[in-house]
């Protein structure tokens, strides 16, 4: 142990020291930051003041949607655009007046114009929406959802009721979704719970791509430049492997740690009112699930760079790395891919199966532990698998590190890699 | 006392090749063992062995008279013929870090490698990184390397390689230094010239197999002298000797080979009735031509 802790001490201290570790850890998120603003720059281009004209023969029927599209401002999604929208009501007018309506657009002294021609006899008006491009920012649904309403209004009222009683019969009725766990129910939301599988699925991924491959690169590296016949000469390969598991795998967590801490103090304040008063609870997630997350997220991690490593030591060169990246992301991809069936079906065998299965654990598991109250001794037989595989890995990465040195140019194939297991 | 290291009939093969055969070895203490043999002969391979890097397929090795464990590696300084140092870390950084590894303190591990780079004249460049060095300075670090936890058994493959003559022969005298504090040191080389010079025992290694195996001495007595060079002044009648198998002449100068059991002295006798003789010398067969003949004749076999 006491190797494996010197070869993980340099191999932190080294990297940590190193002008690219500096230079990354600087570089990234201002190239983030670069990304997020130009994209929240596009946003505010596309999201300026919007003006639009509704046009109808019938000035009574023009009115109530201008009061349902306006009243729709503040809600939902497109909230900060709607909210800069301003509806001008020209009426009454006829078809025949629609050309200049069409100029004002092309001209773009307008962002565009519905226009509602109310048939008399018929309940449904005929509807035309016309914008400048297209690209739609209001949306077709609000539109048919304002006429809609509209409509009901204008029909009730002449059948006599009041616009109280109309608001309240048109309001959307609150619906509370509630699922069982431990026995409690407790507010759910199947939106709300995907988005521990994300973050565990994008921060996995992301510390797999980039740093998991770098134990597979220093044990290249160490392979090319021949130190490890003197270190071999003086260490177990178990602890060599380790150690640099442990070492390459902190500078990693130390990288994404200081980045983690800096987005906190930097959004301390916006991060607690996007979560609300509740915090993470009102998000449905339990300390329990928190902390299994950091274990499941750390456990992945270094499953799939003891996976890194042991392919790293059937190669001769660095850029034959490369063609691993895909291997190892694989399994992830699966369990994203079944992200709808796993919050579906948290409970089915194949889940469950899928859930043991140390490639896949960290990303199922937290699916659906947001989804069900999943059985301890299946928790338990996760971690006692993935920490065994991990184990097992390391086991079989310095076996095949260590005939490595018998070894030139070539790659081998799986039967020899398998015979070299049994070596030595 | 136990030799410190010991290889019985150990054999290894890969895949299709035999790399060792039925290779029998004894290192004691205080003694220079060279590993000698061509290139491919299997001197890599046994020294592998010796050092757990590769296990042997039969046979058994043992160190300080106990079969292998990892344990007794900490007692054994190991230089491979591939050098291998991290070439972006600094020197001093690197030799506290291998010190480290095998077991040293910090402040232990610093010390010596002071008093190492002070002696092999490297200490100016013990701030540098290891890339920026000569492959000479790179050498005399790994040297470094393996002697920093002073073993008891130092294990080198071809130790000189590479090495111009001025640090070949201060890493040589280093070695004859430890040697004589009761140290064991065994290196392969191919060449025969500086076995000869440095070498208390030898083994021959051809084709995996050894060949020809003892102290320097012994070997060397197993082979007749026979060749004779004589420097003299008047008749060269003797010539014609019973016991010359041929000869080349010079001027004052002749070189001979004797026939199988000639006799040297009666030579000698029968050469100093017919001229002056300023030179007589019954020359022993160097390493080389030992070598030469018996993998010549383990051919022909």
């Amino acid at each position: 142990m006491r190797e494996a802790l010197l070869i993980a001490r340099r191999e932190y201290v080294e990297r940590i020291r190193s002008k690219a570790f500096r230079v990354s850890t600087l570089l990234i998120p201002i190239v983030f930051g670069l990304i997020f603003g130009i994209g929240a720059f596009s946003a505010k281009l596309t999201g300026g003041p919007k003006h639009l004209v509704l046009a109808s023969n019938d000035p009574i029927l023009a009115e109530s949607v201008q009061a349902e599209l306006l009243a729709l401002r503040g809600e939902g999604s497109r909230r900060e655009q709607a909210s800069r929208l301003s509806v001008e009501v020209r009426a009454p007018v006829t078809g025949s007046e629609l050309a200049a309506l069409n100029a004002e657009v092309e001209g773009k002294r307008i962002d565009g114009y519905l226009w509602l021609d109310a048939k008399p006899g018929t309940t449904q008006p005929e509807a035309t929406y016309t914008s400048s491009g297209s690209g739609d920012f209001f949306g077709k649904e609000r539109i048919q959802y304002a006429i809609g309403h509209a409509l009901v209004r204008e029909e009730l009222l002449k059948r006599g009721a009041t616009s109280e009683g109309i608001a309240a019969l048109l309001k959307d009725v609150d619906l509370k979704t509630l699922h069982l766990k431990n026995g409690e129910a407790v507010a759910s939301d199947a939106g709300k719970s995907f988005w521990g599988a994300y973050v565990m699925t994008f921060m996995l991924y992301f510390a797999v791509v980039f740093y998991g491959v770098n134990v597979a690169h220093s044990v290249v590296s160490e392979k090319t430049s021949r130190v490890f016949e003197v270190l071999l000469a003086s260490a177990k390969p178990e602890s060599l492997m380790l150690g640099k598991l442990l070492g390459v795998g902190a500078v990693g967590l130390t990288q994404m740690g200081v980045w983690i801490v800096f987005i906190l103090l930097l959004s301390a304040s916006s991060l607690g009112m996007t979560l609300g008063p509740g915090g993470l609870a009102a998000y449905g997630v339990t300390p329990l699930q928190v902390i299994f997350f950091v274990l499941y997220f750390l456990l992945g991690f270094f499953f799939y760079s003891a996976l890194s490593a042991g392919l790293g030591a059937t190669v001769s060169q660095e850029s034959e790395v490369q063609q691993f990246t895909m291997i190892i992301v694989l399994p992830q991809v699966i369990g994203l891919m079944l992200i709808v069936y796993i919050l579906g079906n948290p409970g089915a065998w194949p889940v469950v199966l899928l859930s043991l299965f140390p490639p896949c654990t960290p990303i199922v598991m937290s699916l659906r532990m947001a989804a069900m109250s999943v059985p301890a001794w299946q928790l338990a037989v996760s971690l006692v698998l993935m920490v065994s595989s991990i184990y097992g890995m390391v086991w079989i990465a310095s076996r095949i590190y260590r005939v490595g040195i018998l070894m030139y140019g070539k790659r081998p194939t799986l039967p020899e890699m398998l015979r070299w297991l049994k070596y030595s | 006392m136990a030799p410190l290291a010991e290889l019985d009939r150990v054999s290894k093969r890969y895949e299709q090749k035999v790399a060792v055969h039925d290779l029998n070895l004894r290192i004691e203490a205080g003694t220079m063992f060279g590993l000698l043999g061509p290139n491919g002969a299997g001197k890599t391979s046994s020294i592998r062995m010796m050092v757990g890097i590769t296990a042997p397929d039969s046979g058994t090795v043992s160190l300080f008279g106990r079969p292998f464990t990892r344990e007794s590696l900490k007692r054994v300084g190991y230089l491979p013929e591939e050098r291998g140092l991290y070439r972006k870390m600094k020197v001093m950084d690197q030799l506290l870090f291998m010190g480290q590894l095998h077991g040293l303190t910090t402040e232990l591990a610093a010390k010596r490698s002071h008093a190492w780079c002070e002696r092999l004249n490297i200490l100016d460049a013990a701030q540098n990184k290891t890339e920026e060095l000569s492959k000479g300075m790179q050498q005399k670090i790994q040297f470094i390397v393996a002697l920093l936890h002073e073993p008891e058994l130092i294990i080198m493959d071809e130790p000189f390689a590479g090495l111009d003559p001025v640090n070949a022969t201060l890493l040589q005298d280093t070695l004859l230094d430890l040697k004589k504090t009761g140290r064991a040191i065994v290196f392969s080389t191919h060449r025969m010239d500086q076995a000869e010079k440095l070498c208390d025992e030898i083994c021959l290694i051809h084709r995996g197999e050894a060949v020809l195996s003892g102290s320097m001495r012994a070997v060397k007595s197993r082979y007749e002298r026979n060749r004779v060079i004589i420097d003299f002044e008047g008749d060269d009648k003797f010539l014609s000797h019973e016991a010359i198998a041929e000869y080349s002449e010079f001027p004052g100068h002749v070189e001979i080979r004797l026939k199988e059991h000639g006799d040297a002295q009666a030579l000698l006798r029968g050469a100093q009735q017919q001229a002056r003789i300023y030179r007589f010398e019954l020359v022993e067969p160097s390493l080389e031509e030992i070598f030469i003949q018996t993998v010549g004749e383990k051919v022909d076999a």
